[in-house]
């Protein structure tokens, strides 16, 4: 198939470039897409690290603070037993350790000094328990900053022993400093974690524990300060599945039905996204994890990224996760995304339209071209009307259409006229139906149809009602000859019948389909007739032939036996005289002698009752064309001469009609020309040509043969019966012709030919008027 | 011209013909020439001698016939008997009307050739002698001077004014200038009147026969 090409240039200048377009756009989407979720998990992975970082430095001083204190108390302090240097010791760490909320000892007799921060009066409280026996009594003490009491009192209803505490226990158990899961504190309802570090007095004795709480409400702060994306959140989940730090604290805490505050865990945590990112992987055993681990979840249908870290350490099993929704990092993008394939869009639709435009303008040419080249193969157009604006290329192609259009025109004219014009009938026959398509005038006058009249006819109608149709092709036939040469009797109009001769030849497309027939028809009617009478005079010629042949003979014989007859009277009677000069001859002699002149007139006698035999034959002379006659003659002896190589030179004057025995005449022509044909195929060298003239002379017509074979030997008597130079045949045929000739009141006679050959001329009389 | 032997000239294209009628004549004392053909004839007769033509009417080229035609419109002494072979009553008709002697068909007896011969010598010896005498009178008519042959030529139309007088004023010449004309005339045409040289010239004109016989 054969692209339009317009359709070609439309797609490639602007359907090629709205693919470009699509494809640009398609890839930077995907690009963008796959840089944009790196970016979100590296941001959350930074924010995970961050948050260990943090945690760290916010535990890692504690745990410096805490064992300082417990070596200073080992060393000075504690030894003193004097729990106001003790609580003078505590306040100090709890100055120097912001992040601590308070600091704290716990002796294996039960006392306790616990110095806090406190919202009033004043900004430190300290609580010393003194346990000795069975008496104990707690004091509570209130300073500022510099250390000053600002309240006291006592607190009779405290029950607290620290030895019953879950840090004393494990620090005392463990001989080493050791960190608490975080709780709820008790005091300040804040969740925190405990640091406990055990004070020896002395190798395996245990003095007391020192303790330092430390809230980690600070790290949900940190948390809640931290942004992640527009509604990210990052938590930290303790190994035992608490949430320990969040954003909103207030999610952090439960209380139980005995009044005590507790951590929520992750399975029941407010936070329904935690929940659903979470949850499920700590319940499984999947978190805590060795690694950083991105996912995706989605949860209220959207699309969530998650960051789960691995435990900060050890000693503190905390992991640390945080997510955010993917279309916080995304929107941005995906908005400049989707303004972006606008753009290309609009880009693509402009540059497309402009392609197109383009297209047009490139194609409108060639289009102008080619609905111009369809208008003048229609013939609708000038061929030498201008063409619109176009290429160079165009305008040669156009040239050479041009030109062939201008050569085909030509030809078509001039084959217009030569079927309008020519001698011959011709018609254009459609292969198909056999139907008329054009016919000339020429046709129509042999026919005596008029071309109306032909063209809704088939060729087969001309055909005579008394013989079969001439079909000019067989369907059936596959291999139908393409070239037809016939000759059929037609039935005229006017019905006549006439003879034509009929030259039909097929023409075929380039394909080899059959288009139509090219038939030229000749009228031969003339010619069939003149034929015919050929045929006649031919065979009349050779029964008359064989008629005179005999009397002929006769005749020659009486000729012939004539001279020696005279010959031998003269002798007898010259003989008798002489005798009757003689003296005493023997009158048997002279008797004798007499009896042979007599013998000789009896002979005479006979030959001249013979002669009879030869009648003039006045009877059948007719008044004729002479030079009809010639010419049919030359046409009997044409395969004759054709055999012999000999040309035949036929020239008439203006011959007077002739009175003569048609036949006879004819015979002397056709034993002429036979002899001079048979003279040139004897002319090895030069030229073999038999010229036959006819002209008016003396009221008569004068008829020459002339041939330019060797010519007649000087030696030989012509016209004399019985003599020839022919191998075959009896020498009569001269003598014959002479004799006719004669008898129709001519002359024949023979002169030799120049530069040779031979020449016979015989005289016709003229009919009289 | 009874000095000279009788001639007879043979032309026939057969040579048995012409040895046997050759030997036939010169045995009666003629003289014989014959010929093979027409042409050869005409080639040897210088068409003075009165002769008899003995002629064969079919021969090639040149026929007996139109031998005669020829001859006939020369002015020669020859007398022609046709012999032919194949003879027929038209041809025979042609040669007779051409002035022939006769026609003799082939074979034919001798005695009757000889007859006709001897005619035909003495129509030809009467030709001769017309001839001559033809011939005597115009060399004394050649003798005349043009002026003496106007002279005879407006006396012989206008018989009725042949007065000198007259004669000299159609010529524009004197009276005695004719009369001197005249003289010579009858001098040299060796008549002696008017009347006589009026025959004299009947005479040239009806071919040498004694004009008013």
């Amino acid at each position: 198939m054969r692209n339009s090409l317009g359709a070609m240039l439309a797609f490639g200048l602007a359907g090629l470039q709205f693919v470009a377009v699509l494809a640009v756009v398609f890839s930077s989407y995907v690009t963008s897409e796959r840089a944009l979720l790196d970016h979100a998990r590296e941001l959350l992975s930074d924010i995970g690290s961050n948050t260990i970082e943090h945690s760290r430095g916010f535990l890692g001083p504690a745990r410096g603070a805490a064992e300082l204190s417990a070596r200073l108390a080992q060393d000075r302090v504690i030894a003193s037993d004097i729990p106001e240097l003790l609580e003078q010791l505590l306040f100090q760490q709890l100055q120097l350790a912001p992040q601590f909320s308070g600091v704290y000892h716990g002796s294996e007799d039960g006392d306790f000094v616990y110095v806090m921060r406190s919202d009033g009066p004043g900004p430190f409280r300290t609580k010393i328990i003194r346990v000795d026996g069975d008496t104990r009594s707690t004091e509570l003490i209130w300073r500022d900053n510099e250390f000053n009491v600002i309240a006291r009192r006592m607190d009779p209803t405290d029950t607290y022993d620290p030895r019953t505490r879950p840090w004393y226990i494990r620090a005392r158990a463990e001989l080493a400093t050791i960190w608490t899961d975080p709780y709820i504190f008790f005091s300040s309802q804040q969740p925190g974690i405990t640091l406990a570090s055990p004070v020896m007095d002395g190798p395996g004795r245990i003095r007391g524990i020192v303790g330092v709480d430390i809230e980690i409400s600070d790290i949900s702060d940190f948390l809640a300060r931290l942004r992640i994306g527009a509604t990210g959140r990052a938590l930290i989940i303790h190994s035992n599945g608490d949430v320990i730090a969040h954003p909103n604290k207030d999610l952090l805490k439960t209380e139980d039905a005995d009044g005590t505050l507790r951590f929520v865990d992750i399975e029941h945590f407010e936070d329904p996204i935690a929940r659903a990112a979470f949850a499920q992987p700590i319940a499984n055993g999947v978190v805590p994890v060795a690694r950083e681990t991105l996912s995706q979840f989605n949860y209220g249908g959207e699309t969530y990224v998650s960051v789960v870290m691995p435990p900060i350490s050890e000693t503190l099993p905390w992991t640390i996760a945080a997510y955010a929704l993917e279309s916080d990092f995304t929107e941005v993008i995906k908005q400049n995304r989707r303004t972006n394939i606008w753009i290309a869009a609009l880009v693509a639709a402009i540059t497309g339209l402009c392609g197109l435009a383009l297209a047009n303008y490139i194609y409108k040419p060639v289009r102008a071209f080619a609905v111009r080249s369809a208008l003048i193969s229609q013939g609708e157009l000038d061929p030498s009307e201008p063409l619109p604006k176009t290429y160079e290329e165009l305008e040669n192609a156009n040239r050479t259409l041009m030109q062939q259009i201008a050569a085909r025109r030509e030809t078509e004219i001039e084959y217009g006229r030569t079927f309008a014009l020519s001698s011959r009938g011709m018609a254009q026959i459609d292969a198909k139906t056999g139907r008329f398509l054009r016919v000339n005038d020429r046709f129509s006058e042999i026919t005596g149809y008029p071309a109306e009249e032909l063209e809704g006819m088939v060729f087969a109608d001309l055909s005579h009602p008394a013989d079969p149709p001439f079909l000019l092709f067989d369907r059936e036939r596959r291999d139908a000859p393409r070239e037809i040469n016939h000759e059929m009797r037609c039935l005229r109009r006017g019905g006549e019948t006439i003879w034509i001769a009929v030259n039909a030849i097929q023409i075929f497309n380039q394909e080899g389909k059959p288009l139509h027939f090219v038939l030229t028809m000749d009228d031969i009617t003339q010619a069939k007739q003149t034929e015919a009478q050929i045929a006649e005079l031919s065979k009349d010629l050779s029964n008359l032939s064989r008629d005179n042949t005999m009397g002929q003979v006769a005749a020659g014989l009486a000729h012939e036996l004539n001279q020696p007859l005279t010959a031998i009277a003269q002798n007898a009677d010259s003989a008798l005289f002489a005798v009757d000069q003689m003296t005493g001859a023997d009158p048997a002699l002279r008797e004798t002698l007499e009896e042979i002149a007599e013998q000789s007139m009896r002979a005479g006698d006979i030959i001249k009752a013979l002669r009879g035999f030869i009648r003039r034959d006045d009877g059948n002379r007719t008044d004729f064309d002479l030079g009809e006659l010639v010419q049919q003659t030359l046409r009997l002896v044409t395969a004759e001469a054709r055999a012999a190589g000999a040309s035949m030179v036929c020239e008439l004057g203006d011959l007077p009609p002739v009175n003569a025995n048609r036949l006879q005449i004819a015979q002397v022509l056709v034993n002429l020309l036979r002899n001079a044909i048979e003279a040139v195929a004897e002319n090895d060298r030069g030229e073999r040509r038999v010229t036959v003239r006819a002209c008016r002379q003396d009221g008569q017509v004068l008829v020459t043969v002339e041939d330019t074979g060797p010519g007649v030997d000087p030696k030989i008597s012509l016209f004399t019966d019985f003599e020839t130079t022919k191998s075959s045949g009896m020498g009569l045929g001269l003598s014959i012709c002479k004799s006719i000739v004669q008898a129709n009141d001519g002359r024949l006679w023979h002169e030799g030919a120049e530069p040779h050959g031979a020449c016979f001329r015989f005289t016709v009389n003229a009919a009289t008027a | 011209m009874t000095d000279r032997t009788p001639m007879v000239f043979i032309v026939d294209d057969d040579q048995d013909i012409r040895t046997s009628l050759t030997r036939a004549l010169g045995q009666r004392g003629f003289e014989v020439a014959a010929y093979a053909s027409a042409k050869a004839f005409l080639a040897a007769y210088d068409g003075t001698r009165a002769a008899c033509l003995v002629l064969d009417y079919g021969m090639p080229e040149m026929t007996g016939l139109e031998l005669q035609a020829l001859l006939n419109r020369q002015d020669n002494p020859l007398a022609v008997v046709f012999v032919t072979g194949h003879g027929g009553v038209p041809e025979s008709v042609q040669a007779m009307k051409a002035g022939a002697v006769d026609f003799l068909e082939k074979p034919f007896r001798q005695s009757v050739l000889i007859e006709r011969i001897e005619t035909a010598l003495e129509l030809a010896e009467a030709k001769r002698a017309a001839r001559a005498t033809r011939q005597g009178i115009q060399a004394r008519f050649d003798r005349l001077t043009a002026r003496e042959e106007e002279i005879v030529a407006r006396m012989l139309d206008n018989p009725a004014e042949v007065s000198s007088k007259e004669i000299g004023n159609f010529l524009g010449i004197s009276p005695r200038t004719v009369d001197h004309h005249r003289a010579r005339i009858l001098e040299k045409l060796e008549v002696r009147s008017l009347v006589e040289l009026v025959d004299l010239v009947a005479r040239l004109k009806n071919g040498g026969g004694q004009a008013g016989l």
